[in-house]
């Protein structure tokens, strides 16, 4: 398995409060990372790091060897970040293939155009084929995340970064979008997720590997049987650490 | 009496619901044929050379409007200072063909082209500065600054001297015309806004059905979302910014050399103010609604300040504020309300 991306002691403070302290992970091909830990222990704000909505202070975030931690959000994407929002943030006044066309247009650095076959290639992949035609805003929260993700995949992306991908949804819809996960990966749609979840039902079934947060720093990695049996996690999610 | 105006009401009701269930694309392309018909039969229609002549002077505010609509309907991008394009469009062929220099005076078509160069520099300064910098602006920050930018070139021009003529502005006599056509006054000044709207419409159509386009409607929808699907947000509001102000500007050259007086109040706030009610009015967004809602409420002005001396403003004012209660989208807006395809 190659190593897709490499953050080294990666630090980001706002004010005095360190959100995202001294993190440092590898993220190889070919595995789902969960990303987990309570309210507040810096999930979201390191995701914000990854994608380049906000730069970190310190350390350094390599990507295909690729050093990316000053560079623009849209650079990013362009070598092979796709990012998906716990809120749903597709065009809502939009049709669902112009949506998705959004996410195949793109003719910047590192060129894909994707072709009228793979938006309805996506569509299958996220069953929204008889919606094609429908505006966005009229599709529910699960279509409208599933209709993201499509959009998001269009621009073929290496390393998909989920953030919450289950709030909000019915379990079937949450059952779906973990196959979806599964098949991503199995038909190598992308080479890696990191998912930042609160379901861990979701995170058991996708996830080889979970990091757990807690007050800016991951306190432990490994299975997810193996980081629940871990003290520090216990007493982290139970409040007992300080 | 009361049975033929419920029946009137149901034939009107049930036609209107017909209508919206007509695609979207087939209405809006029914909407254009039908306004298109409209505007370009008038001189065949009127003879009235004056009417004719005022009519031009609708089209050249409709481009105008449409500048406006492609950056605040389609872009997302409301901008209180729009005008500081359109009235510069006056001053700077004002300026080129009257004022003595290295290279001046110039003649007319030449002095159009240098107007629109000198504009399109100064929107892409001002748009890289608002867009690229360090802390991008977006919305009402973005508005804001427009609103400054034209009530600095207002003082601008106010205090400008010789340049710009200070409070009494410059008058000039060009007239418009090309290949020996006069174009400046009635039929031919007519024929001339009548092109060019004809011309800056069928861009900005072909522009909004482009995968530029679709990025732009994006923006307006989502900005992170399109910068997450690898796009450039501010190179792509960049471009559109300079192309808007182009259109605001070749609209301004045509309405003040047309005039033969260009004054401070044309790059104000005032004027600025006035193109968005156009726009809301005829429904942003559209493209044809703002061509509408800039001819009505320039004919209304026109008509009504003539008749109602003293409250045409407030009759204006009561319209205006019922169109919007009943037509939240604008006129054309709401017409296209309907299933997409």
């Amino acid at each position: 398995m190659t190593t897709l991306l490499e953050v080294r002691s990666v630090r980001k403070s706002f004010g005095g409060f360190a959100a995202v302290d001294d993190v440092s992970f590898e993220l190889r091909s070919g595995e789902i990372t969960g990303l987990v830990g309570s309210n507040g222990a810096g999930k979201t704000t390191l995701l914000n790091v990854l994608y380049g909505k906000t730069f970190a202070d310190s350390g350094s975030i390599i990507m295909n060897g690729t050093d990316v931690t000053k560079i623009p959000a849209f650079e990013r994407v362009r070598l092979g970040l796709g990012m998906v929002f716990q809120i749903t943030s597709v065009f809502h006044e939009l049709s669902v293939t112009e949506n998705l066309q959004l996410g195949a247009l793109r003719k910047g650095r590192e060129v894909r155009p994707s072709s009228d076959t793979d938006i309805d290639a996506i569509l299958a992949l996220i069953g929204l084929q008889s919606r094609r035609f429908d505006i966005a805003s009229t599709l529910s929260h699960g279509e409208q995340q599933w209709l993201e993700i499509g959009m998001v995949l269009l621009a073929k992306p290496q390393i998909l970064l989920l953030d919450e991908p289950t709030s909000g949804m019915t379990r079937a819809e949450a059952a779906k979008t973990a196959d979806l996960c599964r098949s991503l990966l199995s038909n190598g749609t992308v080479a890696a997720i990191v998912v930042v979840e609160h379901n861990i039902d979701f995170i058991r079934r996708v996830s080889e590997r979970v990091l757990v947060m807690h007050r800016g720093g991951i306190i432990a990695s490994g299975s997810i049987d193996e980081v629940q049996k871990d003290q520090l996690v216990r007493d982290s999610f139970l409040g007992r650490m300080q | 009496m009361f049975t033929l105006s419920n029946s009137l009401v149901k034939v009107i009701s049930a036609a209107w619901k017909r209508a919206v269930e007509i695609p979207q694309s087939e209405r809006r392309r029914v909407t254009e044929i039908v306004l298109g018909v409209l505007l370009f039969s008038l001189p065949f229609v009127l003879s009235d050379l004056f009417l004719i002549d005022r009519f031009g002077r609708y089209f050249v505010w409709a481009i105008f409007a449409i500048s406006v609509d492609l950056m605040w309907g389609y872009g997302g991008m409301l901008t209180f200072g729009h005008a500081a394009f359109f009235g510069s469009g006056g001053y700077l062929v004002a300026i080129f063909t009257t004022r003595g220099g290295s290279f001046l005076p110039l003649p007319l078509w030449p002095a159009v082209g240098l107007a629109l160069f000198v504009i399109a520099v100064f929107s892409f300064l001002l748009a890289t500065l608002a867009f690229r910098g360090r802390l991008p602006l977006r919305g009402v920050e973005f508005a804001v600054i427009t609103l400054a930018v034209a009530f600095l070139l207002e003082q601008y021009a106010r205090a400008g001297g010789d340049l710009t003529g200070g409070q009494n502005g410059i008058l000039f006599e060009v007239r418009l015309g090309m290949f020996g056509l006069d174009l400046h006054r009635g039929r031919g000044f007519y024929a001339l806004a009548g092109i060019s709207l004809l011309i800056v419409y069928v861009v900005a159509r072909v522009f909004v059905a482009s995968r530029q386009g679709l990025i732009t409607r994006g923006i307006r929808g989502n900005e992170d979302r399109v910068e997450l699907l690898g796009y450039n947000v501010p190179n792509v509001k960049v471009g559109l910014f300079v192309m808007v102000a182009v259109f605001a500007g070749y609209a301004g050259v045509l309405f003040y050399v047309h005039d033969g007086i260009v004054s401070p109040t044309a790059v104000g706030a005032t004027a600025s103010t006035q193109v968005l009610l156009w726009v809301a009015l005829g429904g942003r967004g559209t493209l044809a609604g703002p061509v509408v809602g800039a001819i009505v409420l320039q004919h209304l002005t026109a008509t009504l300040s003539g008749t109602l001396l003293d409250t045409w403003l407030l009759v204006i004012g009561v319209l205006l504020i019922v169109v919007v209660l009943v037509f939240p989208g604008g006129i054309l807006g709401h017409l296209n309300r309907g299933p997409a395809r």
